[in-house]
């Protein structure tokens, strides 16, 4: 079992993004165009979501003809669980609290 | 007048190469190229992933905001070494520590400039620490290294001599020497100790940094020093000795990317050995007297304790400016180009294009 670490705000964006459809194969431009993140931040997030067993990759099979197979992503089964606890916990978080603006498009 | 020669041969050699790269697809997709070629093995596959997403992407703004983030993320990517990369940053942080606080006691000008190198050093070894298995060092490359190392050493302890017989010299209140100095010397070595390119290349710019550096020695040995440095030869060797490794290099791979390679490894190798040569000969020489109506009038008011480090002050400046930033940029240039042209010449022109 990977290492348990508070997951920052942009990772926790990543984790809503993809635990809102979890049978959804998503490409990286996708989550960015969604929540406003950067390749530069968005990479790094999947990567160590890769690393840590929570996203399952595959490349796509039928790429649009003379484009290379773009990366694919969604949840492990881990990483739903992750995505279930930190919605949870942001919900239970800011309850009474101002919405955080920063939190998607940080 | 330099200065318009440097960025007239900067601006040929950034438009040559932004027309010749055309042929390999658009600057964003070279960008995003370079940053998947950087990472490491267990990497690749989000190098392709990138490269991948871009080539989905229309528009040139999308484009380049992608490929400068794509670029972003290469080099800050998670590298899963975390034990090399936690070896090679605490040992790092615990030289620089070291040899600062030695240069404080010793040479207390040099301490900011030590820091700052040791900085610089030390996350280029965390950055080369996280990328394991790049590539295999060689025989060349072992010596390209040792020359890059011994050329530092040479320039910083030829500046040491300076600063502890003219403490006065190193006076810098904003400290940009020192760290401008740190900067180009970790950045030429930083090139010279990633191993890459062809052997044989690598053999000529090795060849042709030692025969500079030869001349440069020999000259402040035999020839008389001027306030500007050895005899003026800095620039017409230099030139002779970028160019050499670059259509040698060039010639002997057969690629214009190995003597392009060849050519900037000989430039990073001859701007230390260059610039320690000069202020090695200026001290030595010793001719310390105000010899233009300037300086003649600046110096009363300047602060300096004396005229010899009034001068040295104002050597050790330029030199690092032009010494250590110019001259190499320069012939790193004057290389990409020569080495294109070396190619050029060895193919024959396409018929009918």
């Amino acid at each position: 079992m990977p290492r348990t670490r508070r997951p920052s705000a942009q990772t926790t964006a990543v984790l809503r993004a993809l635990a809102e459809n979890p049978d959804r194969w998503r490409y990286g431009y996708d989550l960015c165009a969604q929540l406003g993140i950067q390749a530069g931040s968005m990479y790094p997030i999947l990567i160590r979501l890769a690393d840590r067993g929570l996203l399952e990759t595959s490349w796509e099979a039928e790429p649009a003809p003379g484009k290379p197979p773009r990366h694919l992503y969604r949840l492990t089964g881990d990483g739903r669980a992750l995505a279930a606890t930190v919605t949870v916990t942001a919900s239970g978080a800011v309850q009474g609290t101002a919405p955080r603006p920063g939190l998607a498009g940080a | 007048m330099p200065v318009l020669v440097l960025l007239a041969v900067l601006a040929t050699a950034v438009a040559l190469g932004v027309r010749r790269g055309r042929a390999h697809g658009d600057v964003p997709a070279r960008i995003v190229a370079a940053a998947a070629d950087s990472l490491s093995a267990n990497r690749r596959d989000w190098g392709r992933a990138m490269t991948a997403e871009l080539a989905q992407l229309r528009g040139r703004g999308h484009r380049w905001r992608f490929a400068l983030s794509a670029l972003r993320a290469a080099l800050l990517l998670p590298s899963g070494r975390r034990r090399p990369v936690l070896v090679a940053a605490s040992s790092g942080l615990l030289a620089t520590a070291a040899v600062t606080a030695g240069a404080a006691a010793e040479v207390p000008g040099l301490a900011v400039a030590a820091a700052a190198l040791g900085l610089l050093l030390c996350g280029y070894a965390t950055v080369r620490a996280s990328r394991p298995g790049r590539a295999r060092w060689t025989a060349p490359g072992v010596a390209v290294a040792a020359l890059a190392l011994a050329g530092t050493a040479a320039a910083v302890v030829s500046v040491a001599r300076i600063v502890v017989a003219h403490p006065a010299a190193a006076s810098d209140e904003t400290h940009l020497f020192s760290v401008l100095f740190a900067l180009a010397l970790a950045s030429c070595l930083a090139v010279a100790l990633t191993p890459s390119g062809d052997r044989r290349a690598l053999w000529w710019a090795l060849g042709a940094a030692l025969g500079g550096a030869a001349v440069w020695t020999a000259s402040a040995l035999v020839m008389p020093v001027s306030a500007t440095g050895v005899a003026g030869l800095g620039w017409p060797v230099g030139l002779a000795v970028v160019l050499t490794a670059s259509i040698g290099g060039t010639a002997a791979s057969g690629r214009s990317r190995d003597g392009a390679r060849a050519g900037l490894l000989a430039a990073v190798l001859s701007a230390p050995a260059h610039v320690a040569a000069d202020l090695t000969g200026i001290l030595q020489a010793g001719h310390f007297t105000l010899t233009n109506a300037y300086d003649v009038a600046a110096y009363p008011h300047s602060g300096y304790p004396d005229v010899a480090s009034y001068l040295l002050s104002d050597t050790m400046a330029g030199e690092i400016i032009t010494g250590l930033v110019a001259f190499p940029l320069v012939l790193a240039a004057i290389a990409v180009l020569a080495a294109g042209w070396g190619v050029s010449g060895r193919r024959p022109w396409p018929i009918g294009n």
